[in-house]
């Protein structure tokens, strides 16, 4: 499936500059209240410039939106032929809240995901043709497979898939009482007594259609192990099923890997142990150390930094971590993409739920 | 013009019942102890997956505008000593992971729409484009009345769960979608309820460039 455009937005930036930030080891995380305004630990939390934690009505990061959906190339989004996928874990739930705590009623036309979505397609002039899709962090690759679908079943001309999540105390609290957010900054992949994950703004687009500026995306697979809710299978069955059908589509190629990679020590080692024995010797990568977790924005948000980081000849390293790693193939450091031909790309998601696919490019 | 078979309907009318009497009532389906922590929308959506029984290889298509608005809206009564247990069953899709989890039954593919006015047109379109030679196409609400009259519920809960192939035979009826020059409509996922409840006909555009054609057989 051909990429026409893509783009994200983090707390450095767009996409260009995000990975020139990473390529130099810059961490967008820094410790803050967990609950904002009303306190808790210090965690590891990247928001973008200016922006509080404790939601504003309307939202501070409906400016980011703006000027992410200005960065689409035009068309008629939304009308029968140009179909539009928003994704999202979170939507607007910090807005609902912010309440809970205040009983603003302005907060109310961000609070549920049909409000939010609502506004930004009259916001952003789209027509109706807009879908919805939330699958925790696997959202964004849902939204990609099911235009990818809809665009090869001959059903539209060109699709747009925009995903989107801004942290709030709603999800730095379930995080944090999940005891997964804590004081330490996120070590992707490093072997460490505690793991630790850190929490990010993100936000990212992607044209799809018949032109693709020399890159596309294939082997989009799905698997949702239902083992447990926040745990995956012992042995790494739920990661295989997902990389199985990528690394047959990636035979004969050169690739990288960008992992999911949260700093979560039992998941990231199944994880990098799978890609291990899928894709021998090619070198894994996981941004979240300095990005956080993007949430259900992630799958799409780091696949226009990988596009970003091939356009520009050099691979972001795996920032926050260092040897000794679960595998001795994490790259910690920048690496040439020249002699590369593919980045094979990997999400994962409460219930586990696992969505990967193969970027190609010419 | 996309269509399949329907091949098995099952549906949840429980309109006003509260979550307690739901758990009551349809405790007897769920592995001993599952139904303690569920929702009510988890119990519903249950019920009628159950004589479906979901496999690997069915794709599993599912449609919620109000999700988990009873997890939600406890979880933020929890702050601020936030509860781990209501945060992970407050995510949209968490009524089919708390039944499939429950049955440690894995699905290869899951799709989990929103939205309101289109969102039975596009996880109607997913189901029909799903590759499988099987797809679930599942959906509901659960009822609650959320403090501060905030609209961040549904006012009565439902549920229902499709079967649907490619084989005309012994089939139910039929769901299509059709290509349509009509450059907008809408159909509610309320509405799309009552009419397989009703087993009633629908023929509407549903979104731009989309016409829903249900017939019953």
């Amino acid at each position: 499936m051909p990429i026409e455009a893509a783009d994200c937005r983090t707390p450095f930036g767009d996409a260009r500059a995000t990975c020139d930030a990473l390529r130099a080891g810059r961490r967008a995380l820094t410790l803050q209240p967990v609950l904002g305004e009303a306190g808790g630990d210090a965690v590891p939390l990247a928001t973008l410039p200016g922006r509080r934690l404790d939601e504003t009505a309307p939202p501070a990061w409906l400016s980011c939106l703006d000027g992410l959906a200005g960065a689409v190339p035009a068309a008629p989004w939304g009308d029968a032929r140009h179909p539009v996928f928003v994704t999202s874990s979170n939507f607007g739930v910090g807005s609902l809240y912010a309440f809970s705590r205040d009983q603003d009623r302005r907060h109310l036309e961000f609070c549920t995901p049909f409000a939010l979505v609502e506004g930004l397609r009259r916001r952003f002039g789209w027509g109706g043709n807009v879908a919805v899709l939330s699958h925790a962090c696997v959202s964004a690759h849902l939204g990609l497979r099911q235009a990818s679908r809809v665009l090869q079943a001959g059903r539209a001309e060109r699709a747009l898939v925009f995903t989107f999540d801004f942290i709030s105390p709603f999800v730095a609290g379930g995080f944090h009482a999940l005891k997964i957010l804590n004081p330490e900054l996120p070590a992707p992949y490093a072997v460490r007594p505690t793991g630790s994950i850190g929490l990010g703004d993100g936000a990212a687009f992607a044209v799809l259609g018949r032109n693709g500026a020399g890159f596309s995306l294939s082997a989009q697979t799905l698997h949702n192990e239902m083992h447990h809710f926040t745990a995956n299978r012992a042995g790494g069955a739920g990661f295989a099923a997902a990389l199985e059908p990528v690394a047959a589509a990636a035979r004969g190629r050169r690739v990288w890997l960008k992992g999911h990679g949260t700093g979560t020590l039992d998941a990231g080692r199944l994880e990098a142990e799978a890609f291990a024995r899928q894709f021998p010797g090619a070198p894994l990568v996981s941004w979240k150390g300095a990005l956080g977790h993007t949430l259900g924005s992630c799958g799409l948000v780091e696949l226009a930094l990988a596009l970003a980081a091939v356009r520009g000849g050099e691979a972001p390293g795996t920032v926050g971590s260092a040897p000794p790693c679960f595998v001795d193939t994490v790259a910690t450091a920048p690496f040439a993409t020249r002699d590369y031909d593919g980045v094979v790309l990997a999400s994962n998601a409460f219930g586990g739920a696992h969505a990967a696919c193969l970027l190609t490019h010419d | 013009m996309i269509e399949r078979h329907l091949h098995a309907l099952q549906f949840e009318d429980p309109g006003l019942e509260e979550t307690a009497a739901t758990r009551e009532r349809l405790r007897a389906l769920f592995p001993r102890g599952a139904t303690r922590r569920m929702t009510q929308l988890g119990l519903l959506l249950g019920s009628v997956l159950d004589p479906l029984h979901p496999a690997e290889e069915d794709a599993l298509v599912y449609a919620s505008s109000f999700g988990e608005s009873r997890a939600l809206h406890d979880y933020l009564a929890s702050f601020p000593t936030a509860s781990p247990t209501l945060f992970q069953t407050s995510i949209h899709p968490s009524a089919i992971q708390q039944v499939l989890v429950a049955r440690q039954q894995p699905v290869r593919e899951f799709f989990p729409f929103g939205g309101r006015a289109q969102l039975v047109a596009h996880a109607v379109e997913a189901a029909l484009l799903a590759p499988s030679p099987r797809t679930i196409l599942c959906g509901g609400e659960e009822r609650i009345l959320p403090p501060g009259d905030s609209g961040t519920a549904s006012p009565v809960g439902f549920a229902f769960a499709l079967a649907l192939g490619a084989d005309r035979a012994a089939a139910l009826g039929t769901l299509r979608l059709e290509e349509s020059p009509a450059p907008a409509g809408e159909l509610a996922l309320a509405e799309f309820f009552a009419a397989l409840r009703d087993r009633r006909p629908l023929d509407q555009p549903v979104a731009p460039g989309m016409r829903l054609v249900l017939t019953w057989l």
